[in-house]
């Protein structure tokens, strides 16, 4: 899974990543801890641009094809919070588990 | 955006203050068409009644942090029909990553010309935002001048503020707060998101702002819908 989880500092956001791939996430489920800001990069390897996009996060942001964009969520309660791709809404969907 | 009047959005010279609060962020790929009313009571401080101006504007981003909208503008009023009565350029600049830092930013640039007058508006505004779980907090700060033969020269400035809750995509109650030239009006707004499939969306907002001060109409309603493509 291209999920990398990691702490780039003591002070900076925990950062993830997300790969979007033949239109789908993945990883489709990402665990980030509560009440915390995080680094999200997502990076999409398809040709064709695609848009992260979720109103429970309050997040809309397009990734062109073969480019990478930095999302940040939070700091979020505990629950999930569904995601999809607004370009390949069928396909490209996940969801962000806050523990 | 923000053109004022006294300061808040998008507005004629000495026109109505209360017009749309904008939010410091660019959708890069898509298209907009948008339309927006505002309808007021009796100006105390430019004597028209029922003065109505309508903003028909089309949005496209020119770089990932940069969108362009180009309006024309038409007022009426209770003693005037329906006719186009200015032309306006806006530029807005996303500056940072929504919830990068503890405030979003972004700037908003407008250039606006009264038809057939030599009477130009010029207008920059700081644009802040603030989520705060499921609320969010946006003010507009905005510094105007005003120039030409046909309108006095004079420095203006505004604030707009608005505080939404994102109860549904479809339903966001907000407040907002208009201060500018001989404008004081706080009152209920609302709007939503309609997903319409295929990368299209319809998004909408209306407001009832309520004049606190002796020189704000009564009451303004403005209206908003905006077809994204």
């Amino acid at each position: 899974m291209a999920f990398v989880a990691g702490v780039a500092s003591a002070q900076a956001a925990p950062e993830y990543t997300l790969v979007i791939r033949d239109h789908l996430f993945d990883p489709a489920e990402l665990v980030i801890p509560s009440d915390t800001r995080v680094k999200l990069v997502v990076h999409n390897q398809d040709a064709t641009p695609e848009e992260f996009e979720s109103y429970e996060l309050n997040r809309e942001k397009v990734i062109l094809g073969g480019r990478k964009a930095t999302i940040y969520i939070g700091p979020l309660s505990p629950g999930t919070y569904p995601f999809f791709g607004e370009f390949n809404p069928r396909t490209a969907q996940g969801k962000v588990i806050v523990e | 955006m923000l053109a004022l009047n006294g300061f808040a959005c998008g507005v004629l010279a000495d026109g109505l203050a209360i017009d749309k609060v904008y939010h410091p962020y660019v959708d890069p790929l898509a298209w907009e068409l948008e339309w927006r009313v505002t309808h007021a009571d009796y100006n105390p401080a430019s004597d028209i009644d029922r003065e109505e101006v309508h903003r028909f504007g089309l949005a496209k981003a020119v770089a990932p942090e940069l969108m362009l909208e180009g309006y024309l503008i038409a007022e009426r009023s209770a003693n005037q029909d329906l006719k186009i009565e200015g032309y306006e350029l806006e530029a807005l600049w996303q500056l940072t990553e929504q919830g990068e830092k503890s405030l979003d930013y972004g700037l908003l640039f407008e250039l606006e010309k009264e038809r057939g007058q030599n009477a130009w508006e010029g207008a920059a505004s700081l644009l802040l935002e603030r989520e705060l779980g499921r609320y969010s907090v946006t003010a507009n700060i905005e510094l105007g001048y005003e120039w030409g033969e046909d309108i006095r020269d004079e420095w203006e400035t505004g604030l707009a503020l608005q505080a939404r809750y994102r109860y549904r995509m479809i339903l966001e109650p907000m407040l907002e707060f208009y201060l500018g030239e001989d404008t004081v009006g706080l009152g209920p707004a609302a709007q939503g998101n309609i997903r319409l499939g295929g990368m299209k969306s319809l998004h909408w907002q209306t407001a009832v702002v309520v004049g606190v001060d002796g020189t704000t109409p009564d009451y303004t309603l403005r209206g908003l819908l905006e077809y994204e493509f």
